[in-house]
């Protein structure tokens, strides 16, 4: 089976800093790959690359095969791919619906949606209906997302970015704010997206999470893949040994290293 | 809990109305046995300006005399956006008069014309509008008379003549283009002066000194100026010293109010044209009355001027000139 | 995880309309806040205060801020401000004088097509600072402090500074002073129509939520794939748009450019907007509120003259009320919402 979204040699320059330096990457249908490194090693670079938030400088993507170039958060919405940030990107005055539908708005039929009316009441319900199939719990559909509890907004992007990816999910850090159950919760919300057919990739720095939910764990050090392995066939040692560099699995690629 | 936060503010605010209003009350209230005390309302053309705070002066103390009730508003700039809804506040309230100083000629035609409409009898104080008919009687300085006297304070002050010159505020306020034009027609009429025209300051001192600058260079022989508010008399000023022109150069002001004073007696300006606001004023309640027990009225009145100079400013005639800042 | 689904939906049915009462309610409190305003001055001047006469003067010295306060709401959700609505208004105002001198007649020709001049400048104004503020990341505070004296610096050159008085005929006797039915004045019903399209612009379309998710997170809308530059040049155009619109109004209400009689209008406009709830860190709004936080100083102020209040005290009345009321609307915000902080996104640029 081909990966769905498959990058090899992504370069990213920030000033001095080279965030990413040849970094591979591919994640297939349905499976859940979980992405994990030290901090600075570049994982949300290259979470930002692939969603068409910060284009790589140089590098190549491919997209079922195809190259492809995700030049915008657009692009990358066309192409079936949804991220949810760190910082959630909601707006805080903004209720759970608008938040679903924000730059996706379903307008009314004829002349009325042309003019710019939404259908709220149908936008209402598929937002009900994407927060009930994934179990989130969200209060109160009508009153502004900044005002619900941290687990509730994760439920939201969540839900939000399920009900629209097709392909791929990316999710920076979904539980890092969270306490346990909600955490338990966004595991879920995972395991379900994927079942569904969708690649899921996830970056966090708790291996116990990325342990119980993962298909698949690439370790990312100083702007590369340095490790990938089958969650299956791993261990929590052999993890902080690639995150570290006391183990290295792709030697060719660290001979550009001084 | 909040809407106890908001019923409570809002009762705070009305609480401060409440006390602002008793705070200050109405002005001029006096109880005459001369029949019907009539109610009159005084609406200035700027709030807290020693012109309009000495008509007031007059117009108390004329409403004291003939026992009626005088209440006085006005608005925070010479404005008719800010004077309009103030006018139409007092026509709801339903006085007998109104004496106005109007802040536009245009703007306020049909606001005074509503007053009239609700059978309120309109004295015009001071300023006009394009049609004064709506009014039983118009007050104001005959200002093509106060051009003329500031020319005469020229031809005292430099009586030999030459050229003069005349930094205007900015046109299309009849009062003051009535001054300029006064000052033009006696400067044209006299063949020892030579009249440059008129300049406009925008009530700009800064703008009114580069005015002045310039045309000393162009006319280095300018023996006076006439400049018709105080901000073009100060920039004026500061324009002859640049000039190094001092003494050589007579600058006439308008208007007798603290400010133009304090000029006065620093040698700013050598001499001021003073109106009669406590006149105007006495003479408004006088009109306004007049039409409201029936008897006929002036259509319309002109005060005259007095010359103020460092000479006669400390004389019981400069004194009496000079504005009040309060009655 | 995620069993009691079937519950969860009905509390999801209650919840949503208890949301939008809550903020209804907000708007209901400033109504308030009025209708007690007006109580206590009716029950002062019970035979002077409300009576036809004055309401119809209160509303129809409200009518052309309302029309300036609909574009203000806008741009403040968004978090910016503008303060340059005034100047635009005379500046549109002298050019479509200028524009209807030329033409001559006073019929309603000359009167439409100086109304369309007058909104063509001011959609002109409008589009200059939205570029400016959205494209070249000038803060809007300090576009618009310029474009305030640019405006009117060229109102002044194109007029020498004297203000125009011709204003045809039709446009005074019928928009400015005429009445549409008894004693409905016509500027009120046209500022009317204006402040009920622009809550329904704000309220029930894109452009409106668009406005609304600006102001709230504008790198929420870029992720999304909102062309957040482009919708902040449409809301500055929009509030230049109707300062044109304005500026007819206002030659036609006062038979003038009044050239020197806006400089508070843009301040007066945002005490409205800030008094009706409109948050000036962005997000939060509406056009509702925004009208009856312009009635409110309108009213003291007229229930002052009435009760012949001191004008000085009327400004020191005003100015409590706005903080008071700013206050406590912030003081509730701060109690219901979590989240956000406060920061006055105006003064910053807008960087990425």
């Amino acid at each position: 089976m081909t990966a769905l979204l498959e990058a090899r040699g992504l370069c990213k320059e920030y000033g001095q800093v080279q965030a990413l330096a040849g970094a591979d990457f591919e994640v297939r249908a349905g499976e859940v790959v979980a992405l994990i490194g030290d901090n600075g090693a570049g994982k949300s670079t290259l979470v930002r690359a692939l969603s068409g938030s910060e284009p790589p400088d140089s590098g190549t993507i491919r997209f079922n095969g195809e190259p492809v170039e995700i030049s915008s958060p657009t692009v990358a919405q066309a192409l079936g791919i949804e991220t949810v940030f760190q910082d959630l990107a909601l707006a805080p005055h903004l209720d759970p619906v608008q938040n679903m539908f924000l730059g996706r708005e379903m307008m009314r039929p004829g002349v009325l949606g042309r003019l710019g009316f939404m259908d709220v009441t149908r936008m209402r319900e598929r937002s009900r209906r994407a927060f009930d199939d994934l179990g989130a719990t969200v209060g109160d559909l009508g009153g502004p997302v900044g005002s619900m509890s941290g687990g509730q907004r994760q439920g939201i992007a969540v839900a939000r970015a399920a009900a629209w990816a097709s392909k791929v999910i990316f999710l920076d850090e979904p539980t890092a704010a969270l306490g346990v159950v909600q955490t338990a919760h966004v595991l879920d919300l995972i395991r379900r997206v994927s079942a569904g057919g969708i690649g899921v990739v996830f970056i966090s720095h708790s291996m116990p999470h990325v342990m119980e939910v993962s298909d698949r764990i690439q370790v990312m050090r100083r702007g590369r893949r340095v490790a990938t392995f089958r969650t299956s066939e791993t261990t929590m040692e052999e993890l902080v040994g690639a995150m570290t560099g006391a183990f290295q699995q792709e030697q060719g690629q660290q001979q550009g290293e001084a | 809990m909040n809407r106890k936060i908001v019923f409570r503010a809002a009762v705070a605010s009305l609480l401060l109305t409440v006390t602002a209003a008793c705070g200050s009350g109405s002005s001029g209230s006096s109880s005459s046995a001369s029949g019907k005390a009539y109610k009159i309302a005084f609406i200035q053309g700027v709030s807290g300006d020693a012109f309009y705070i000495t008509m007031q002066c007059g117009v108390q103390a004329e409403a004291k005399a003939e026992g009626v009730t005088v209440t006085t508003q006005g608005p925070q700039k010479f404005d008719p956006t800010l004077q309009t809804p103030i006018l139409q506040s007092v026509i709801a309230s339903k006085p007998d008069a109104i004496l106005i100083a109007p802040t536009d000629v245009s703007s306020m035609q049909q606001p005074i014309a509503q007053a009239k409409a609700n059978g309120i009898k309109v004295v015009l104080v001071d300023t006009t509008v394009s049609d004064p008919s709506v009014a039983v009687s118009a007050i104001a300085s005959d200002n093509s008379g106060g051009g003329k006297a500031a020319f005469d304070a020229v031809k005292k002050l430099a009586p030999q003549g030459g050229k003069v010159l005349v930094v205007g505020v900015q046109p299309g306020i009849s009062t003051t283009d009535a001054r300029d034009k006064g000052f033009a027609d006696a400067a044209k009429a006299d063949p020892a002066f030579t009249y440059l025209g008129v300049q406009y300051s925008q009530n700009d001192p800064a703008k009114a000194a580069s005015i002045v600058s310039a045309a000393l260079q162009k006319d280095p022989d300018i023996v006076g100026i006439f400049a018709s508010n105080l901000f073009s008399a100060e920039g004026t000023a500061t324009g002859v010293r640049q000039a190094g022109k001092q003494n050589k150069v007579k600058i006439i002001g308008f208007d007798a109010g603290p400010d133009q004073v304090r000029a006065l007696k620093d040698g700013t300006v050598q001499a001021l044209i003073a109106q009669q606001p406590a006149t105007i004023g006495s003479d408004g309640i006088q009109q306004a009355v007049k039409a409201l027990k029936g008897e006929s009225t002036t259509a319309s009145i002109k005060t005259g001027f007095t010359i103020v100079t460092k000479a006669n400013l400390n004389s019981a005639a400069g004194k009496a000139a000079v504005y009040k800042a309060g009655c | 995880m995620a069993t009691t689904t079937g519950g969860g939906t009905n509390t999801v049915i209650t919840d949503a309309s208890r949301g939008q009462r809550l903020r209804r309610l907000q708007a209901l409190q400033i109504l308030v806040l009025l209708a007690v305003t007006m109580t206590v001055f009716g029950i002062a001047r019970p035979d002077t205060f409300l009576t036809v006469f004055n309401i119809r003067g209160i509303v129809q010295n409200t009518s052309i801020y309302a029309v300036l306060g609909v574009g203000m709401t806008f741009v403040i959700i968004t978090g910016g401000i503008d303060l340059s609505i005034g100047s635009v208004l005379v500046f549109s105002g002298v050019v479509a004088a200028k524009t209807m001198d030329a033409m001559g007649g006073q019929g309603w020709g000359t009167a439409l097509a100086g109304a369309a001049v007058a909104c063509c400048c001011g959609l002109g104004w409008g589009l200059f600072n939205g570029f400016m503020i959205a494209k070249a990341k000038v803060p809007a505070l300090v576009v618009t402090l310029g474009t305030l004296s640019a405006a009117l610096g060229f109102a002044q050159i194109i007029t020498k500074g004297l203000d125009l008085r011709s204003a045809p005929q039709v446009l005074v006797s019928k928009v400015g002073f005429g009445n549409v039915v008894w004693q409905i004045p016509t500027l009120s019903v046209i500022a009317a129509v204006v402040v009920v399209v622009g809550i329904v612009l704000l309220h029930r379309t894109r452009f409106g939520l668009y406005t609304y998710a600006v102001g709230s997170n504008a790198e929420a809308g870029r992720r999304v794939g909102l062309d957040v530059d482009l919708h902040l040049i449409k809301v500055y155009a929009l509030a230049g748009l109707l300062a044109g619109f304005a500026g007819i109004l206002n030659l036609a209400f006062f038979q003038s450019t009044t050239i020197g009689g806006q400089s508070n209008t843009p301040l007066n406009v945002i005490a409205g907007v800030a008094i009706g709830g409109t948050s000036l860190f962005g997000g939060v709004g509406s056009v509702f509120g925004t009208v009856v936080g312009l009635f409110i100083p309108i009213v003291l102020q007229n229930g002052f003259v009435q009760t012949n209040v001191q004008p000085f005290w009327q400004q020191v009345v005003v100015g409590a009320v706005l903080i008071a009321v700013v206050y406590v609307d912030q003081k509730r915000r701060t109690a219901a919402q979590r989240g956000k902080s406060p920061r006055f996104s105006f003064l910053k640029g807008r960087t990425r």
